[in-house]
């Protein structure tokens, strides 16, 4: 079975594997990878370890990329000439509040799936899109109800694992309740395999993440499907699911992600957000400063280069938590 | 009177006012000197050269007058619409209405590099979490923060979607300080799949005819928006009227430019095109006014090419000029180091090329919204390039890198090996911030080997196929 790769939060994974491929959101290697891909100056890291994976991959592997950003987009056209595995690109609207950006969303899946059907997948029947449907539903539902008896790093590495996977390994899950630190929020782009490492130093600063707000963790699972809705005709309703709740800062405007974050921080009595971004990544840093104005709870900004360097992340961190405590 | 066709300075154009006005020249209201834009703040103006031809000054004038104009509609009770980033789109629609003005306040890019930096812009785009890591047009924040450039729009209209991450990042900044934003979504502009309809866009590109109908449709919801703001409806025929004198702009422009870069002597320097070709993106808030001062500079152009006059040398090696340069001088600079402008992309071809009339209006402006070079892939884009490269005769490409511009970290590369595949001719990328004068000797350096290499080419072959 051909192996369908992404990194977007907006490609269903639901609808991949109705078409009878395998879906993998990967986990991309940020240190090993990056140093490979070309161009480098101004790209920001994780778009290009996207290139460098891309570049590794065989036609036994497609690509979906998004044009969720210029980086993204661009990187989507140097693979497409250079990558063995053929590529599609999803044209994600960044505006969402209108029925045309929903149907071109719709469309965009629709287009999608004829080039699943070109790979050897089928188009699904409506039924054999609910089950599907309901199935990863479930399994979502699984991950969310495991959250309070997972440490920070274990929730967000069990979502990571199912979106790469599909499946959802709870083992890591303790019935006692685990111990809390300062109970901090995680912002902003995806993250890399090495980069789970950060949610150790905030537990080693006294902190500990309570809401994952990265690109990787629980800000980007799509809604539970509405059962009525589901039954009526799976399409849309995935399509909703996705495009229409999953907050962004891409997204324009992106209100979305600050609704998201105010309604999740009163929630989970959040003291602190850490904005952690890319360097060269316009749409997250952007946000920064606004955050910090915005947010009742001190926000620290923590930007990824291309060399990683650990030491500085951790004393700022440590500098951060502990003026929280 | 006209002397002979040169690039003067701004002191030695102080004297040479004196003498035009003695002659007789007539200006319109915004003329005068350009010294009083330097006591103005536009300090950059002391270190370029102009063009010494009183329709140079006009354009000049035109250029450095929009903030007033823009107070003085406002003053009439004229509705200001600022729309950003599509580049030439959404101003053909507001133009066709009556009583409304629409700028970019994007225009503030340049703010900093001609005021040389006194203005503030950035230190403010600072404070607000936008530093030097994007793109100038970061000045843009600080101008409506102070208010000191342009009047802050009744209504801003903005693209997004396959826009820059700089702009698109930027105007949601100034969206989260309280600027209410009408967001309007441009696609990714793709190559049809065999089996979809496909479109012819002006310029050459071509796009599925389904990415068209859904720019039609928002740009549908944009006619509503507007009809809401002016009051007025904007029926199909004011909108084709519309459309009817961007054309004219564009005609003008590109008898222009077909004239100055295929001209055997260079008849008008590379600034004063710059400032020509910007005037088509949004008429510089005086549509009427825009053809006037066009009308001019052609007939001006036009008469020197009879005369077989020019302002640079005659082995000016012929060089297409990619993206806008961030600092005004180094457009200068290509010329002292012997090279002369024939060909430009400065990220708005499509506001240059003609948008077809025998359609209906919203669907022309559609494909022409589709035809922008930085919504498609930079293949297309490189393929744009290399195309009007070999139909100006152009011996050389230069690009223009822009200091933390998104897009220009990968698209360079993939241009410049276009070039160099296709075309078998030099091809330099440079970057060059706001304000270029600690660099200027390296940038003078690699100009220099440019312009050599080109030279020396000339004595091997070196025609492009
Ligand atoms: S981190 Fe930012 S720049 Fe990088 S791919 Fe994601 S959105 Fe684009
Ligand atoms: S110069 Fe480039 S990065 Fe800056 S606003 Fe224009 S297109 Fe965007």
């Amino acid at each position: 079975m051909k192996t369908v790769v992404y990194v977007s939060p907006f490609v269903p994974q639901e609808w991949i594997a109705a078409h009878g491929l395998q879906p993998s959101r990967v986990l991309l290697e940020h240190t090993k990878r990056v140093a490979i891909a070309q161009p480098a100056a101004g790209v920001c890291p994780f778009a290009r370890a996207f290139i460098a994976f891309g570049l590794s991959l065989t036609d036994e592997s497609a690509i979906v990329a998004t044009t969720e950003c210029d980086q993204m987009r661009r990187a989507a056209e140097l693979l497409a000439g250079e990558s063995s595995a053929p590529l599609f690109l999803l044209n994600v609207p960044t505006t969402w509040q209108t029925t045309t950006a929903h149907r071109l969303y719709i469309s965009e899946l629709e287009r999608l799936s004829a080039f699943m059907v070109r790979l050897g997948g089928k188009a699904p029947t409506k039924e054999e899109l609910t089950d599907v449907m309901l199935r990863y539903d479930a399994l979502r539902a699984e991950i969310r109800g495991a959250r309070g008896s997972l440490s920070g790093r274990a929730y967000s590495e069990a979502i990571s694992r199912f979106h790469r996977e599909g499946a959802a390994d709870l083992s890591a899950a303790r019935a006692a309740p685990l111990a809390r630190g300062v109970p901090l929020a995680l912002l902003g782009g995806p993250l890399t395999g090495e980069h789970f490492r950060i949610f150790d130093l905030i537990e080693e600063a006294g902190g500990q993440v309570v809401l994952d707000g990265t690109e990787t963790g629980e800000r980007t699972l799509p809604r539970a499907f509405e059962r009525r809705r589901l039954h009526e005709d799976p399409f849309p309703e995935l399509a909703d699911a996705y495009f229409g709740t999953i907050p962004d800062a891409f997204r324009r405007p992106n209100s979305q992600l600050y609704h998201w974050l105010k309604g999740e921080t009163a929630r989970r009595g959040i003291r602190g957000i850490i904005l952690r971004r890319y360097l060269w990544c316009d749409t997250w840093h952007a946000e920064v400063q606004r955050m910090k104005e915005w947010s009742p709870a001190p926000v620290l900004d923590l930007d990824v280069g291309d060399d990683d360097c650990e030491s500085r992340a951790a004393s700022r961190i440590q500098s951060f938590v502990g003026m929280l405590r | 009177m006209n002397d002979y066709p040169r690039r003067i300075t701004l002191q030695e154009w102080d004297a040479h006012y004196v003498q035009l006005r003695e002659a007789g020249m007539r200006e319109p209201p915004y003329g005068g000197t350009l010294r009083r834009h330097v006591e103005e703040g536009d300090l950059r103006l002391r270190t370029l050269l102009f063009d010494n031809s009183s329709a140079a000054l006009r354009l000049w004038n035109f250029l450095l007058t929009e903030e007033d104009r823009l107070r003085e509609a406002r003053t009439a009770g004229k509705k200001i619409v600022g729309t950003m980033k599509d580049l030439g789109t959404v101003p053909v629609m507001a133009y066709a209405l009556p009583n409304v003005v629409a700028f970019y306040p994007d225009g503030a890019w340049w703010i900093p590099c001609v005021m040389e930096l006194s203005e503030g812009l950035f230190g403010i785009a600072d404070s607000l979490g936008i530093d030097e890591a994007f793109c100038p047009v970061r000045a843009m924040l600080g101008a409506f923060i102070t208010e000191a450039h342009f009047p802050v729009p009744d209504l801003l209209i903005c693209s997004a979607g396959a826009t820059c991450d700089d702009f698109s990042a930027i105007a949601q900044r100034l969206n989260g300080l309280g600027y209410p934003i009408v967001w309007w979504e441009i696609p990714h502009r793709r190559i049809p799949d065999p089996d979809e309809e496909r479109v012819e866009l002006p310029g050459g590109f071509a796009a599925p005819a389904s990415q068209v109908a859904f720019v039609r449709e928002e740009l549908e919801r944009l006619r509503t928006v507007l009809e809401q703001f002016a009051g007025v409806p904007l029926n199909d025929g004011a909108l084709s009227a519309g459309i009817a004198r961007a054309n004219e702009v564009r005609r003008l422009l590109a008898e222009l430019r077909q004239l100055t870069f295929t001209a055997e002597l260079c008849p008008l320097p590379a600034l004063e095109m710059l400032i020509a070709e910007m005037l088509a993106i949004h008429f510089c808030s005086d549509q009427a006014e825009t053809i006037e001062v066009l009308r001019e500079l052609l007939r001006e152009v036009r008469g020197r090419v009879e005369a077989r006059q020019g302002v640079l040398e005659a082995d000016a090696v012929r060089v297409f000029w990619v993206n806008p340069v961030a600092d005004l001088q180094v457009m200068n600079l290509l010329e002292d180091c012997g090279g002369r402008i024939c060909g430009t992309e400065y990220l708005f071809s499509h506001a240059l090329d003609e948008i077809p009339e025998n359609l209906p209006p919203m669907e022309a402006l559609a494909r022409m919204a589709l035809a922008d070079p930085m919504v498609g892939s930079a293949a297309d884009r490189a393929a744009r390039i290399c195309a009007d490269t070999r139909r100006f005769g152009a011996e050389a490409v230069l690009i223009s890198r822009i200091p933390g511009a998104s897009h220009c970290a990968t698209e360079g590369i993939i241009i410049a090996e276009a070039v160099r595949s296709r075309l078998r001719i030099p091809v330099l990328e440079i970057e060059v911030p706001p304000l270029s004068d600690s660099i200027k000797p390296m940038l003078r350096t690699r100009l220099e080997a440019l312009i050599e290499t080109s030279k020396e080419l000339r004595k091997t072959c070196c025609v492009p196929e």
